[in-house]
């Protein structure tokens, strides 16, 4: 079993969401990156649900950034769910770099569900 | 470094090192009882500093990563070494991975302090330092400046705010 999973979830139904859990870097990354490719070639929304992740770096920001661009050019919503208790080392780096209202991130998975469904970036704007 | 670490970890420089460094590092901070917050920056910090190792230090060629960790009373004394193509990193556009940039600003902003050392053709060490107990947070004395460029790099030029459309 793998301990640091990333799968999808197409419950939703038009909205696809990615389900990050566990230590993710830039050993998972391509993973990460080949996921978020066929999130977003389903032609909807994207929610990336990082609530059951314990670790985040930078390789991982950059690739969510990458997806986001490339949702926002296909008029696809992108959203980023922590829930309501992010682990440390999820939340901090998403504080200190100043994305959160970027990616955007916020805590409820099916608010970010209804987000990304509602409005390419995720804002209702 | 005038007397052994503690640690000493010598790996192939390849992306699953990475954890295995992590791994070791939390093993170490738990067992010394340090604060989970400060556990949290020097794993982030750490990790950063490994994974510039793996993406730029030896572009096409086989290289080793190298890893020491020394305890004080005032904390651990971190070490990331490589002895690859330098201090400049470039961007190596022919890995699979591709860096946003942000590496070196993270360590600033999470380490108490934070020192680079290398020259070009030999090799590039990263110097950190965590204390058991923080009287301020790190990074609000060295905050990440900056924001994304218009080619998804991380620009550090403080003037600039991280687009939001």
């Amino acid at each position: 079993m793998d301990a640091n999973p990333i799968v999808l979830d197409d419950a939703a139904g038009d909205v696809i969401v990615v389900v990050v859990e566990g230590e993710h870097d830039i050993y998972t990354t391509p993973t990460l990156r080949e996921r978020l490719d066929e999130a977003i070639g389903r032609g909807g929304g994207i929610v990336v649900d990082l609530t059951g992740a314990t670790f985040v770096d930078s390789s991982v920001l950059g690739a969510l950034l990458d997806a986001r661009r490339r949702a926002l050019e296909a008029g696809q919503g992108f959203v980023v769910c922590v829930g309501d208790a992010a682990e440390p080392g999820v939340q901090r780096i998403l504080d200190i770099t100043g994305l959160v209202p970027v990616l955007p991130v916020i805590s409820s998975r099916d608010a970010a569900v209804d987000a990304a469904r509602a409005t390419p970036n995720g804002t209702g704007e | 470094m005038s007397t052994a670490p503690d640690v000493r970890m010598t790996m192939p420089a390849r992306p699953e090192g990475v954890a295995v460094v992590r791994q070791a590092l939390a093993g170490l901070a738990d067992a010394l009882d340090f604060d989970p917050a400060v556990l949290a920056d020097m794993k982030m910090a750490v990790s950063e500093a490994c994974t510039n190792v793996v993406v730029h230090a030896y572009e096409e060629v086989d290289g080793m990563l190298e890893v020491d960790i020394s305890a004080s009373d005032a904390g651990l004394t971190i070490w990331v070494r490589d002895h690859g193509s330098g201090i400049q990193p470039q961007v190596n556009r022919s890995r699979e991975v591709p860096a946003l940039g942000l590496g070196l600003p993270l360590i600033a902003a999470l380490s108490d302090t934070f020192e680079l050392h290398g020259s070009a053709g030999h090799g590039t060490e990263v110097r950190m330092t965590f204390a058991h107990a923080r009287e301020s947070d790190p990074a609000a004395e060295n905050p990440v400046t900056g924001g994304l460029g218009d080619d998804g790099r991380w620009d550090a030029d403080p003037s600039r705010g991280t687009p939001t459309g």
